[in-house]
């Protein structure tokens, strides 16, 4: 190994703990205690740190500053943790691992539904929380940019689709090629201003 | 989509899992019946049943079985549901017999547009429901704080609430409602949406699923929306202004008339004749709760007196500037605490009955009625609205064109449970009592 790549080791591991840094967690604990425990360890890291002691107030935190992970008390006061924990994932708010005492069936089965399959257990151990919000935070950011990129995707092969169908009716009708129905479906499209697949909707919708 | 074919066809490829069948009691509370998607034929046959008899003012024990009759044309899903996907359908509720249930508000209200239509009008309604948003505490319980201080249509940025409005007539438009406005209201944590006139029974059916939407985007949003009239000492009240037309059946509006000096039709004064006549009746409907009357006291841009005027803001009724198709009254004392059917049915009915007996309305207003002495008022014969509940309720029972406007199972069934509210009230030791005699006596 020359100095060269280890330097630039150390470079990455400073500049892996400066990003860590700028992560933001919301702690979402109706108990004083373990909610301020939980913040100290976290705190200590260097983390944001915000906090919730309901439901309904996790979720408002969660809306007005997208934390990257929400660490959540499953015995939270007002709106159900599970029920708040979905509204926040299902609106794109955040990433939320539980924090609980009692693995039951029911907990296992809520977690299923859940961005990520892990929790922490009570009493929190310092070295797992960190390791888990660390696990957490990077796989829930790989997880968005695949979601991103299956969205993208599927919307192209979506539109891919409709262009093609668009372009076999106007090569029907008109009785033209394949390039030249193509060349009408792009000229139509930029003289409305439409995206292709719009453009072709409207031909399918039209003539099809 | 008119059919049941269709609508089951729809079900099925919306991916629809659950169907809540729902239906609105006697003091306007929704409740509903869940049932799976395989179970929805049966439904749209008309076979679904339920026990009666634990709905607040339904029925008594030994005639608890009643079926839901799902109006088709209401099939809506539930937006903010994915995986499984819900949806509602709106229901009417009929005796096993197969007529319809007396104690149902919504068939209530369908009788006293039967009778409109009789007479050869419909009545179109555009409804301004107001709400609060408010916080809630460390416990998660609501509380009366509220995430802005803003006022009239003020921009509030990066506003919790404002976010959820936007969500709300997002969800609302998904769920084919046409959003007209929406904005914030006069007290901090007060917010309007408008949205499209209809007939009256769809509005009443929109009132309703509006009230839903509002309370669970709310819900997603971490804040708690009431649609309580007065929830705070001090501040504007929430109302449900009602703007009210008469169309002909041939869609023309019958309140318009071109060569009147206020430009309204006969049919329009004797309309307003009669909504005046009876306001005093129909208060304990369109104002429900002991809280009601508490938002009707001057000086919140509530409605304290019973008298029109066709600029000024400040009496029961307001008659907008518009005219031509758009001419309507506006009728500013109901509250969203309001069973909307039944509200609808009772003003309707006053309409009604000043249209038959060509009732003249008193001249209008045009000072505000606020400023208002007690020798201008006799002198001008304008008298105000009940001043509680239980004032009203006994106008209510003197009413006999209300009564029969809810009809004879609902008007008792409504007497006693707002009677019933007024004696707990009264029994109840308020703070204000506390911060007012402890020390004194």
């Amino acid at each position: 190994m020359g100095i060269g790549s280890i330097f630039k080791e150390i470079l990455d591991a400073f500049h892996w703990s400066d990003i860590m840094n700028n992560f933001s967690i919301l702690v979402a604990d109706s108990g004083e205690t373990s909610r301020k425990k939980l913040c100290d360890l976290l705190g200590k890291k260097g983390y944001k740190i915000f906090q919730a002691t309901d439901g309904a107030g996790a979720i408002r935190v969660s809306r007005s500053i997208f934390p990257d992970l929400v660490i959540m008390d499953s015995n939270l006061w007002g709106i159900h943790a599970h029920e708040a924990a979905r509204i926040i994932e299902e609106d794109r708010l955040s990433t939320v691992i539980f924090v609980t005492n009692n693995l039951n069936k029911a907990f296992f089965e809520n977690l299923k539904n859940m961005k990520i399959f892990a929790y922490i257990m009570k009493p929190v151990q310092p070295e797992q929380l960190y390791q888990m919000v660390e696990f957490s935070i990077i796989n829930s950011s790989k997880i968005n940019s695949l979601t991103q990129k299956v969205n993208k995707l599927e919307h192209s092969l979506e539109s891919r689709k409709k262009i093609d169908k668009a372009k076999g009716i106007l090569m029907e009708k008109l009785e033209i090629s394949e390039n030249e129905a193509y060349g009408i479906l792009r000229k139509r499209s930029m003289d409305e201003c439409l995206p292709m697949d719009k453009m072709a909707e409207k031909i399918i919708c039209n003539y099809g | 989509m008119n059919n049941k074919e269709a609508l089951l066809d729809k079900a099925r490829e919306l991916e629809v899992e659950f169907i809540h069948l729902q239906f609105t009691d006697i003091l306007g509370v929704m409740k509903n019946v869940s049932i799976t998607i395989e179970q929805l034929e049966k439904a749209l046959d008309n076979e679904i049943m339920f026990d009666g008899s634990s709905i607040d003012g339904f029925v008594r024990i030994e005639e608890s079985d009643m079926y839901l009759r799902p109006e088709i044309s209401t099939f809506a899903v539930l937006p903010w549901t994915s995986n499984p996907k819900e949806a509602r359908l709106i229901c009417d509720i009929y005796k096993p017999d197969g007529t319809p249930f007396d104690g149902c508000p919504r068939n209530a209200l369908k009788k006293v547009l039967k009778e409109a239509e009789e007479l050869g009008y419909i009545l179109n309604v555009g409804p301004e429901c107001e709400f609060f948003l408010f916080h809630t505490n460390e416990r998660g319980e609501p509380c009366l704080e509220t995430h802005d201080n803003a006022g009239y249509f003020d921009l509030a940025p990066v506003d919790l609430g404002g976010n959820a409005r936007k969500d709300m007539t997002i969800v609302l438009k998904q769920m084919g409602f046409e959003i007209e406005a929406s904005h914030h209201e006069v007290a901090p944590g007060q917010h309007e949406i408008d949205f499209k006139y209809a007939d009256a029974l769809t509005t009443a059916d929109n009132i309703m699923t509006f009230k839903m939407v509002v309370r669970i985007i709310a819900q997603r949003h971490g804040l708690h929306a009431t649609f309580m009239p007065k929830p705070k000492f001090g501040i504007n009240g929430s109302g449900m202004h009602t703007n009210m037309s008469l169309a002909t059946l041939g869609g023309e509006n019958a309140f318009y008339d071109e060569n009147d000096s206020m430009k309204l039709s006969e049919a329009a004064y004797h309309f307003l004749g009669g909504v005046i006549k009876h306001a005093k009746g129909f208060a304990a409907v369109t104002n429900p709760t002991v809280n009601s009357y508490k938002r009707l006291v001057p000086g919140y841009e509530a409605p304290v007196l019973i008298a029109w005027s066709a600029s000024n803001r400040s009496p029961l009724i307001r008659i907008p500037a518009k005219r031509g198709n758009s001419t309507r009254i506006e009728l500013r004392n109901p509250d969203p605490s309001a069973n909307p059917y039944l509200a609808l049915a009772a003003v309707l009915k006053a309409g009604l009955d000043g249209m038959k007996n060509k009732i003249a309305p008193p001249k209008p207003v045009t000072s505000n009625v606020y400023h208002m002495d007690q020798l201008e008022m006799t002198e001008k014969g304008i008298e105000g609205l009940p001043a509680n509940l239980y004032e009203a309720v006994q106008e209510l029972t003197k009413d006999e064109v209300m009564k029969e406007a809810l009809g004879k199972h609902i008007s008792e069934k409504f007497v006693d449970a707002a009677l019933y509210e007024w004696n707990e009230y009264s029994k109840y030791i308020s703070q204000w009592e506390l911060d007012r005699y402890l020390r004194k006596f």
